[in-house]
């Protein structure tokens, strides 16, 4: 995977960022990941990387990190550290490819921080070497590409993604029959979307708008979408680009000033725009970004609407983001109850759950990135090529896990929250022939709200 | 001065020197111990924290049974997902905490330093499980009486297999266990700290002494308190090297732990 990228070392740069963000980054959070670990690998049994090799289990990924820290931080990491190997100023060439190989092969999906008996999110640690990482120049270009486009907010320039989202608008008045509120300031509801979510399901999205209105809320869309799928810097390990992306949204947000903000994305961006994008910026904001299934089950129960049952057996699968980073468990299961009584728990949930492996892990379906490097026209190199098929392999392997807990459990349908998890799980169950649907659950749920 | 039993010199062992030892010992943990927390303190910056749900709220039961949720989810999905090692961890811990702290010989100690310790005398387990079998067995009692006489301790007929004897047994094949494991992580080729070596070795080192020691093998004063103060000096190098090596995790544990239900419960309300 990484052959793709260390031509294009510059050793120089790579030191400067290992200085600046070791230097700039410990605080006693991350000072007590880097410490306490005590390497006893309970961490292997959640990561969805470690079907590839257990290279990539969080401890021995994270490892790096804290060889990088000992040196800086610690005696004996500059003294007998150096005799033994436990700790390292810079790191050499083969080390840089090995770095890069493993921030490719983590999606900070928080499993590892569960299961740890030290509480230790390994995540953060790979999160530190993805920085250093894009610091020193050492992103997949496609990647970087997309991302740029977004921080610099060139993205709606580019006229497919506009046709995408205008006729995505004009889908959703065509389905209403009538015009859709956009840009309306506070209202209850701010549906959010981004261009990735209208690329992929906008479906899903339609759907939306129909339940908003057959539920007759006071709700409103936007008129141009705030990123492809922002912040795409927090994934790649730009922090100062999310910052800017970050704060075109908050600016947003607070000028709309709506009771609730509605994701239908339970990936990195509903713990993106809920949490950090607050802590970040220092402000307790008025309004409550939410995920639409939060606000659908609280209208269940409070019994705004009813729903029709089917008679499948259905499972959810627990985005990673919006479970282990957000915190939200019990609202999709108050649906998925509602939905069928033959609701069944895959073996792996709640904060145990399996992770799909993409999100940070490769952002995507290949096929989907070259896509979207197709739409905004980045020419899409040899390199680039091998380093994105490269990504597959972790998908297969953690597929599996996915699928034989799907089998499992014999499920018709797989109803999730989050568009990178629907695309990575159908991506597995095609590839191992299962017998089953991955959907959102919106998708299955929008035909069956009857308003009490 | 000399003892009936040789040419045996006292103070010319292992033994004294370990006791002499144990204070200066004490001091340097808590000195390194200081040193470590400062260093959370010198880097912490206060969060600034959003909110916590406001849509679907978390009662303050829930939030507790959470707490419990957080310290066991480890073990649970472990002993799901990697059987052996799990198993073999959890009960070297509680194997480990036992002998640590309530064999009788360990506890007397701890009481001579820390007169309140007595308070747990009654939990008091004994070295061989010989003590058990004679009071369950024979109805035994001890020919004087004491005032914790260790048959008549909360253990009872227990103590035929919760004693130091066959806890030290079970505790050599968890370290065992362990020591292999790290080296089948060198064979994999996965990383690997000296701390981990540092650690289980010489815990293994340690307990094999104490084990010698108590058991008077070989049978002679001279090499009891050798044995007996090897057993010492090699306990107080783990006590001084804790709070620099992964042993502080015993520590450290809790710490993590409940920052974990913190920030993911009472935060971000996670239900």
């Amino acid at each position: 995977m990484t052959q793709v990228i260390t031509e294009q070392i510059n050793m120089e740069a790579l030191k400067k960022a290992i200085d600046d963000v070791f230097y700039n980054q410990i605080d006693s959070t991350i000072l007590y990941y880097l410490q306490s670990c005590v390497n006893c690998k309970a961490c292997e049994a959640a990561c969805p990387f470690t079907s590839t090799s257990l290279k990539y289990s969080p401890v021995n990924k994270a490892e790096v990190a804290r060889q990088l820290y000992r040196f800086r931080f610690t005696v004996w990491g500059r003294t007998i550290g150096r005799a033994i190997g436990g700790s390292k100023k810079y790191l050499k060439l083969e080390e840089v490819e090995t770095m890069v190989d493993y921030v490719w092969h983590c999606t900070n999906c928080g499993a590892c921080m569960f299961v740890c008996p030290m509480g230790i999110d390994s995540g953060a640690l790979v999160d530190l070497l993805r920085q250093v990482a894009f610091k020193a120049g050492l992103v997949p270009s496609i990647y970087k590409e997309i991302e740029q486009l977004e921080v610099s907010g060139k993205y709606w320039e580019v006229k497919a993604f506009r046709d995408a989202w205008e006729g995505l608008i004009s889908k959703m008045k065509s389905q209403l029959g009538k015009d859709i509120p956009l840009d309306k300031k506070s209202s209850e509801v701010l549906f959010y979307a981004s261009i990735y979510e209208a690329l992929v399901y906008p479906d899903v999205l339609m759907k939306v708008a129909k339940i908003l209105d057959t539920l007759k809320v006071d709700w409103t869309f936007m008129s141009k979408p705030l990123g492809i799928r922002p912040p795409l810097g927090l994934i790649l390990g730009d922090k100062e680009g999310a910052a800017e992306v970050m704060k075109r949204i908050l600016d947003y947000f607070t000028d709309m000033s709506p009771k609730y903000v509605m994701l239908t994305s339970g990936g990195f961006e509903y713990p993106a725009l809920r949490y950090t994008m607050h802590e970040v910026f220092e402000i307790k904001p008025k309004y409550e970004v939410v995920h639409v299934t939060e606000l659908l089950a609280k209208w269940y129960e409070m019994k705004r609407f009813t729903i029709e049952s089917v008679e499948e057996a259905i499972t959810w699968h627990d985005p990673c983001q919006l479970g282990r980073r957000g915190g939200v468990f019990e609202a999709p299961r108050v649906l998925m109850k509602a939905l069928s009584k033959n609701f069944k728990e895959l073996p792996s949930h709640g904060v145990n759950s399996i992770c799909c492996s993409r999100g940070g892990g490769g952002c995507g379906l290949p096929t989907m990135i070259e896509e979207m490097a197709k739409l905004v026209g980045i020419t899409i190199d040899d390199k680039s090529k091998k380093f994105l098929d490269s990504t597959i392999v972790p998908l297969i392997n953690a597929g599996k896990l996915k699928v034989d807990e799907i089998n499992k459990v014999k499920a018709s349908e797989v109803l999730t929250g989050c568009p990178v998890c629907i695309e990575s799980i159908s991506f597995a169950v095609n590839y191992y022939h299962a017998n089953t649907q991955v959907k959102h659950i919106v998708d299955l749920l929008a035909d069956r709200i009857k308003k009490v | 001065m000399q003892i009936p039993f040789g040419p045996y010199p006292v103070g010319l062992n292992l033994y004294p020197l370990a006791l002499d030892l144990f204070i200066p010992t004490i001091f340097i943990f808590f000195a390194g111990a200081s040193y470590r927390v400062t260093r959370y303190f010198a880097t912490y910056n206060k969060p600034f924290i959003v909110y916590g749900t406001q849509v679907r709220g978390i009662s303050q039961g829930e939030k507790i049974i959470e707490l419990f949720n957080t310290f066991a989810n480890s073990s649970r999905v472990g002993i799901k997902r990697k059987p052996a090692t799990t198993a073999a961890g959890l009960l070297m811990h509680i194997v480990l905490v036992l002998i640590i702290f309530l064999l009788a010989q360990h506890m007397i100690f701890w009481a001579y330093y820390i007169p309140p310790y007595k308070i747990l005398f009654p939990l008091a387990l004994p070295e061989s499980s010989a003590d058990g079998q004679l009071a369950f067995f024979r109805g035994s009692n001890p020919y004087t009486s004491t005032p914790y006489p260790f048959v008549h301790d909360i253990w009872g007929p227990l103590t035929i297999i919760l004693n130091g004897q066959y806890l030290t047994y079970l505790l050599l094949i968890f370290l065992a266990i362990y020591l292999a494991h790290k080296f089948s992580v060198v064979v994999e080729r996965l990383s690997i700290r000296a701390g981990d070596w540092w650690f289980f070795v010489l815990l293994f080192i340690d307990v094999v002494l104490g084990f010698l020691a108590t058991s008077h093998i070989p049978n002679n004063v001279f090499w009891y308190d050798n044995l007996l103060g090897a057993h010492i000096l090699i306990a107080e190098i783990i006590i001084v090297t804790l709070p620099f090596t992964r042993g502080f995790h015993m520590f450290e544990f809790y710490l993590g732990k409940i920052r974990e239900w913190y920030f993911m419960i009472m935060r971000r309300g996670m239900k």
